[in-house]
This record gives structure tokens, C-alpha cells and sequence, in this order.
């Protein structure tokens, strides 16, 4: 049976790609080398697919229709779709049995999720997929949330999703060792008035939530409550399902950096999976030996 | 006519210049707009790629948001076009003390 060896959350900004240089290079070496250490386990790991949870864009889904998860299940997907995106515009394989056996699984479980064959990928998967593999070869499951137009399916429900989609992974015979990644958030604003602003009080509680293990303490936010940390911040539900995956267990916060030019702030977090990897397993390969969580109480 | 239309044409404006697996991104030049159910004023802030109106008409802020991007403005631009529409915020998150 297939185990997941590897489970991190990551903000997805586009500009950590297209804007690399702008962020101050403290902010821009903890959070990316917080990404490279991962980079590394993995490639220690040998991990032989991946799944990432991600936002819908309006990329590949309007408003005719617009599913709130759909998996993609195809044999490869292409990405990244925007022109001004510094990354190879690619084919990326899929693995469609574990794309089928996670739609087989959550249908059995309580969740309808919609499929689809080939997805275009945007930034919001390829930023983060590209810090994992810069060859783009590691066959990679999408699975795009609806993280951004109303109504939203609500936060208590990604996380049971999560744990859905950890149990259809470790019931999948076909692989051993895969990796689970959440990315986006945490707060932003984009298309209105305060773009550009970042709710350094939020992030820094909610990364402590996730290092407490505390994850209860989010999954009853309405909507009206999230969006106080930006309407981009509906992405927190990325990790909120990556929490499920991993049944609620803490998780180490690598990184946190508010960085401005990035509208954003930049969180990774990675939770144990007993392979050695997070900081509680010892492992502070190029990640911050402690939590940065409080650095700006 | 409809809220709808006119997040539509935006969407088809800003996929037209995309690289999809199927096109090449060369596809805002010749953009037909006039294919859509748009009011004048709609068309008008279409034309002009006035972001402002488009916030103001209630046009999709993640719309609104790839929109600037494509049409050329920095964020900064876009941020200080939008300004005047901010209100103060009085709700208060779990997370304040």
C-alpha cells in the first residue's frame, strides 16, 4: 500500500516566481530554503507521485459550471498557463491510477468530487510543483478547489475531505511512497482595495494552530470571518485538507515571512510523516531550527 | 445585460493571451468583444480597460485581479485606482486580541 512519506502546505504567490528578486533576500532565502529542504527530502525519499491541492483560478472551470474539488485523472496535465509565468510551459504527467482510485475512494465516502482528464495548471500548483521539481517529471495529481467563488463548501468539510484523501492514498497498491501538498493562502487581497495588504496577526495564529495541533480551532470560520485576512485567504483550505490528510497531527511551521512584494504571506509548513521529516523528526536540513511562528510577537 | 456577460467576456479576454495547451496566448488582438450581451457602460469599461468600473460594477475580484495583470498595470497602479472604494473595516477575527 502506498504511504505518504512527505505532507506540506506552501503559499503559491506568483511573484515567488516572476518577482523572485524582488522580495529582501532574508524573507526570500527562509521561505524558499524552507521549500529546498523539502526539495532535498523528497529526492531522499524517492518519492514516486505527488498530489497537490490547490485553488481554481478561473482556469479551467466559469460559471456555467464550477466544481468545488475536481481531480485530475488524466495521463498528464499542462501548465503553467500564464504567458508572464518564468516557468517552462509543459506536459506534466498525471498518474491515473491513484487519480482514479481517489475519485473511487471519496465517492464511496461521502464526496462527489468532479474529474477531469486533462486540467490546465496555473500558479497555483506550478509555483509550488516547480520548488519540488524543477524537471517536471514527478507524476503529479491535481485536485483544484474552489477557494474563491461563492458558496464556498465549508472549512469543516475540506479537512474530512483530507482525511478521505489520506485514506484513498494509503489504500492504493499501486505506489509506496507519495507525497501530499496543500498550496496557497495565507492572507491576501487581490482585485480590491487592499491588494498588496498582509495580516501578519492572522497568519502567525493560524501557523500557531497548525503547531499546536489545534486545527479544530478554524474548521467552524464562516467565510465573512476568513475574508478578514483577505479574500485570498479562502485558501487556507488547502491546508485545512492537507491537516486532514494527516489526521490533525502538528505540524512544523518552516517558514513565515509577510513578504510585501509578494502581497502575501509566505508560510510553509510540513508535518511529520515518520520518514524523519519536520523539524520534530530532527530534520533542519536549510529550514529554520526553530519555529518562526512568534518571531514578530 | 447580466453581471454574468460581462465577467465572461473578461475571462475570454484574458484566456485569449494565455499559454493553454491548446493555444499560444496571440489571441487579445483580434478579441471580439461585441459577440457579448454588454451595456454601453460595460462595453465602455471594456474598451478602456477601466479597472475601477469594473470593481464597480461588481465584476469577480480574482477577474479583476488577472485582469490588471494581463492589461499591463502594476499592482501598485492598481491598488491606488481602487483606493477610494476601500471602507474601513470594523469586524474583528477570532485571532485579534
Amino acid at each position: 500500500m502506498a504511504e505518504v512519506v512527505l505532507a506540506y502546505c506552501s503559499s503559491h504567490a506568483p511573484m515567488m516566481s516572476s518577482a523572485r528578486e524582488a522580495a529582501p533576500k532574508e524573507q526570500r532565502d527562509n521561505f524558499l530554503g524552507a521549500l529546498e529542504a523539502i526539495k532535498q527530502q523528497a529526492q531522499e525519499l524517492d518519492v514516486q507521485a505527488c498530489v497537490f491541492l490547490s485553488n481554481e483560478h478561473f482556469t479551467n472551470f466559469f460559471l456555467e459550471n464550477f466544481p468545488q474539488i475536481c481531480v485530475g485523472v488524466g495521463e498528464r496535465n499542462w501548465g503553467p498557463t500564464e504567458e508572464w509565468l518564468p516557468i517552462d510551459k509543459v506536459w506534466i504527467p498525471g498518474h491515473e491510477g491513484l487519480a482514479n482510485h481517489i475519485m473511487r475512494h471519496t465517492l464511496d465516502n461521502g464526496f462527489d468530487p468532479a474529474f477531469s482528464h486533462q486540467l490546465e495548471l496555473d500558479h497555483g500548483i506550478m509555483t509550488v510543483y516547480y520548488e519540488l521539481d524543477e524537471d517536471m517529471k514527478l507524476p503529479l495529481v491535481p485536485i483544484v478547489m474552489n477557494c474563491a467563488v461563492p458558496p464556498l463548501m465549508p472549512v469543516w468539510r475540506w479537512y474530512e475531505f483530507g482525511k478521505q484523501l489520506g485514506a484513498a492514498i494509503r489504500s492504493f497498491d499501486g505506489l509506496e511512497r507519495v507525497a501530499v501538498v496543500g498550496c496557497g493562502g495565507l492572507s491576501h487581497w487581490i482585485g480590491n482595495p487592499r491588494v498588496g495588504d498582509i495580516n501578519e496577526e492572522f497568519d502567525r495564529w493560524f501557523c500557531e494552530r497548525l503547531e499546536r495541533g489545534e486545527i479544530d480551532q478554524v474548521l467552524d470560520m464562516p467565510d465573512s470571518e476568513i475574508e478578514l485576512a483577505g479574500n485570498g485567504n479562502h485558501e487556507m483550505r488547502t491546508w485545512v485538507a492537507v491537516a486532514g490528510v494527516m489526521g490533525g497531527a502538528p505540524a512544523d511551521v518552516l517558514a513565515y515571512e509577510p513578504i510585501a512584494p509578494w502581497i502575501t504571506g509566505m508560510a510553509v509548513a510540513q508535518w511529520d510523516t515518520g520518514r524523519g521529516t519536520g523539524r520534530r523528526a530532527g530534520n533542519t536540513a536549510g529550514a529554520a531550527p526553530k519555529s518562526p511562528v512568534a518571531a514578530g510577537d | 445585460m447580466s453581471l454574468y456577460q460581462l465577467n465572461r467576456a473578461v475571462y475570454d479576454w484574458i484566456r485569449a493571451g494565455e499559454v493553454n495547451s491548446d493555444a499560444e496566448g496571440d489571441g487579445r488582438a483580434g478579441f471580439d468583444v461585441s459577440r457579448y450581451d454588454l451595456t454601453d457602460d460595460e462595453r465602455k469599461a471594456f474598451d478602456g480597460k477601466d479597472v475601477a468600473a469594473f470593481y464597480q460594477m461588481g465584476l469577480h475580484e480574482v477577474l479583476i485581479n488577472r485582469f490588471a495583470r494581463a492589461a499591463g498595470y502594476a499592482r501598485d497602479d492598481y491598488r491606488k485606482i481602487l483606493e477610494p472604494f476601500g471602507k474601513p473595516e470594523e469586524r474583528r477575527g477570532r485571532w485579534q486580541k
